[in-house]
């Protein structure tokens, strides 16, 4: 398995099920033992970050790295960073309700639409 | 999977064991803690602890354990899965359990030795088992599958590498398609007169080799060819080799050039970099083997590629207007009537071999870096300055001058300058060092000191690079020679050659900061070595991966230097790096022997279990899993307009899970769901 096997779906999860951060880490780009799942990991990390971001879910709780299986000073440097930076922002908080009547879902444009 | 098999799952009794691995777990977790906490979970059936489950012993007893208990799944909390999975799969599989209904935890490098305090280190155990435990549930037994292999071998280059694997393995019994794109075998080594350090004639080594290969039972030699599409992997490649029309029957030729004694067309012969001519039916050179000649369309008067050598000889006023036109679709047949075995054939066609095999050698060679794009040498504007390559054909027996020291205006020269390092160890150009210029640059004084003993010879060098235990010695000989004026720069890139009363002139300073300024009336140059032409090509063909300086990348540098990113494929020669004839015959050495313990008759290949898989009714054709795929392991089926994973090619990356907008692709043994339950389990 490699980190192009990550389903957004996985990290969702894992923030619904309570974790205050989560952290993927994946080959060196160019050097996925896979050719190139960590590209098509890159491309999901940052769409799936900015949903993150509309849901209220700081920048530092979600985070990609690469690192290899020899670099054992930036696997413990990374993990401490996160954790450090985790720490800082406190337990994940829901995010409150969106305020409705100032943004409108898909569904209000086309009510209105039909209206 | 039938719906009672859900069932089964759902009432998963699992068995729990615990390795103290010592006291390399027990000294940072409490096992007693953790046996006590796995026996409250919903679906343990029964849980144990083990001193060293990975020794003997414990084997034996996971093993009876198992017997006696029957498990639906196990769940094995001890080292990491790197270390000892293999190993407890082969005991549940002796166990009669399936071994894919087994979860590792990884208690020893992610918990005892990386969580200091014993209490939190517990607690974090507590949740890998819960996560484990929950997915296990969820495992589905899966079965190896094996597959017969092919053992016969694609060899790409017949070069001193390729010819060396191609021997190799034919020797052992296996059949050996060699693909040469050239109508010769022998690669660049078939244009050295002699070889460093030893001075041997180049041509009295390797026509035995040439010939052994053209000889050889278990060798199918195809020249002129290209592959042009390679499928499968390893133990089950299909390749298709274009190969071009020859125009000549090899069975029927006996090599006696009577054919183009009569041919009436001249051209330069790009074996010998132009420096001499050729006729448009040929052999590039005298004892070129296999001794075929072969017609060259372009300049043929029957071919329609002729047209455009015609124009440019008639833009260069070589050929008047009215020669010009009246050449037009000639319909001559002078090698034809010349040929006393009717070997000549006119309607020879491409051909589009396929062959099966099991293993490919790639072994494509190099070329030079083109030193006209370093203006300071004037190569390409003086005709007196020569690459290394061009000045091996002057030197050669069968070459231009055949093997005189002559210039292009057939003046033999009073001096020669040779430059080293031109366009290597140079950060804009090629930052390597080639390894082997210095070791040709002394054979080149060696053989102007035998060809013309009054030639003065400068070499222009930055350091010397002779490594091995002739080198040395070879260097100290030359040093000795009275006519050779050695000139130690930092950078001969630095070295402008400009031309002065009809002489080239070099001028430098030295690292002693002594002012050079030499006049030759001969400059060589020693370009960086570069991956031949084709390996752009050949790497997107192979799906094989290349460095950045565009050679073939190996699987490791130290440990692995003749295999690639695919299982199957072996690289050898100057196609993998810059190298001498030693080291490419021993890397081909080496790759024939890879292949040979990679593919053995009568043994079958095991397969990847943990593959993707798609489920048919549930694809909607989007086809986007089928972009993603690195392995070209998924295609559409057509007639059900589903995609369908090719599971001998899936390597199991699951990058097309995790795009499936439908949910229907699906990872074995890392599906969605047990991916969810681990999540699950550990954030509880
Ligand atoms: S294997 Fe693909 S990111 Fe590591």
């Amino acid at each position: 398995m490699c980190t192009g096997r990550i389903d957004p779906q996985f990290v969702l999860k894992a923030f619904e099920k309570g974790a205050d951060g989560v952290l993927i880490l994946g080959c060196h780009p160019g050097d996925c033992h896979y050719r190139e799942g960590n590209y098509n990991a890159l491309r999901r990390f940052h769409l799936l970050k900015k949903m993150l971001d509309q849901f209220g879910i700081e920048d530092g709780r979600f985070r990609l790295d690469w690192v290899s299986a020899s670099e054992a000073e930036k696997f413990v440097g990374v993990i401490n960073d996160m954790v450090k930076k985790v720490k800082a922002l406190g337990p994940l908080k829901p995010a409150p309700p969106l305020p409705l009547s100032k943004k409108k879902g898909r569904g209000d444009i086309q009510a209105e639409a039909h209206g | 999977m039938s719906g009672g098999d859900k069932q089964g799952i759902m009432k998963a009794g699992v068995g729990v064991y615990f390795c103290s691995c010592g006291t390399n777990i027990s000294e940072n977790i409490d096992i007693d803690e953790l046996v006590r906490f796995t026996s409250t979970l919903d679906t343990v059936e029964y849980v144990k602890s083990h001193n060293l489950l990975c020794s003997e012993e414990g084997k034996n007893y996971l093993a009876e354990d198992i017997i006696k208990q029957k498990p639906d799944r196990v769940v094995i909390a001890a080292c990491t899965p790197k270390e000892h999975e293999k190993t407890f799969r082969n005991v549940l599989q002796k166990a009669g359990l399936n071994p894919y209904l087994f979860q590792m935890v990884n208690l020893r490098e992610q918990v005892a030795w990386a969580t200091s305090d014993k209490s939190s280190a517990t607690e974090k155990a507590k949740s890998y088992i819960r996560a484990a435990v929950a997915r296990v549930a969820l495992q589905e037994p899966l079965e190896e599958r094996e597959i017969d292999c092919n053992t016969d071998v694609l060899v790409i280059g017949a070069g001193p590498a390729g010819m060396e694997a191609a021997l190799l393995l034919a020797k052992a019994g296996r059949k050996v398609y060699l693909v040469e794109k050239n109508s010769f075998i022998g690669g660049r080594v078939a244009r050295y007169e002699e070889v460093f350090p030893k001075m041997e004639c180049a041509s009295c080594m390797m026509e035995p080799k040439m010939d052994e290969v053209l000889h050889h039972e278990n060798i199918e030699l195809l020249t002129c060819s290209e592959v042009q599409e390679v499928l499968g992997f390893l133990g089950n490649f299909v390749v298709r080799v274009r190969k071009k029309a020859g125009y000549v029957d090899k069975n029927k030729c006996i090599g006696c050039g009577a054919c183009y004694d009569q041919c009436p067309v001249t051209v330069k012969n790009e074996f010998d970099y132009n420096l001499s001519d050729r006729k448009a039916i040929h052999v590039p050179y005298t004892g070129a083997l296999p001794n075929v000649p072969v017609i060259d369309c372009m300049s043929c008067l029957r071919f329609e590629g002729r047209s455009d050598v015609y124009k440019q000889a008639l833009d260069q006023g070589l050929i008047t207007k009215r020669e010009y036109e009246t050449f037009k679709a000639e319909d001559c047949r002078l090698c034809k009537e010349a040929c006393l075995f009717d070997a000549i054939n006119y309607e020879d066609k491409d051909e589009v071999i396929e062959r099966e095999v099991g293993g490919i050698v790639v072994a494509t060679g190099f070329e030079l870096f083109d030193p006209s794009v370093l203006p300071q040498f004037g190569y390409g504007v003086y005709p007196e300055v020569y690459t290394s390559l061009e000045f091996e054909r002057i030197l050669s027996q069968t070459g231009p001058t055949c093997g005189k020291l002559l210039m292009k205006d057939g003046r033999e020269p009073e001096s020669v300058a040779i430059i080293h390092c031109v366009g290597s160890r140079d950060k804009d150009f090629k930052d390597y060092c080639s390894g082997v210029c210095c070791l040709y640059a002394l054979k080149f004084a060696r053989l102007v000191e035998k060809h013309a003993p009054s030639v003065k010879v400068y070499d222009f060098y930055a350091d010397w690079c002779v490594p091995g235990k002739d080198n040395q010695a070879f260097l100290d000989s030359i040093k000795k020679w009275k006519n050779i004026k050695f000139i130690h720069t930092t950078l001969p890139m630095n070295v402008p050659v400009k031309k002065r009363n009809g002489k080239l002139s070099l001028a430098c300073t030295d690292v002693s900061n002594g002012k050079h300024v030499v006049s030759a009336d001969m400059v060589v140059l020693c370009p960086a070595m570069v991956p031949a032409k084709d390996t752009a090509r050949l790497s997107e063909l192979l799906l094989i991966a290349r460095g950045k300086e565009g050679f073939f990348a190996e699987g490791h540098t130290k440990l692995a230097p003749v295999s690639t990113n695919m299982e199957g494929i072996f690289i050898a020669g100057c196609s993998q790096g810059p190298k001498d004839i030693q080291g490419s015959v021993a890397q081909a050495a080496a790759a024939a022997g890879e292949v040979l313990s990679a593919l053995v008759p009568g043994r079958k290949l095991k397969l990847d279990v943990l593959t993707a898989e798609i489920d048919e009714n549930a694809c909607a054709e989007c086809r986007i899993c089928i972009g993603l795929c690195p392995y070209n392991a998924i295609v559409l089926d057509k007639e059900k307009n589903v995609a369908v994973v090719n599971t001998v090619l899936c390597k199991g990356c699951g990058t097309c899970v995790a795009a499936c907008p439908s949910g229907s692709a699906r990872s074995r043994h890392f599906t969605t769901e047990q991916i969810f339950a681990e999540i699950e389990g550990v954030l509880k």
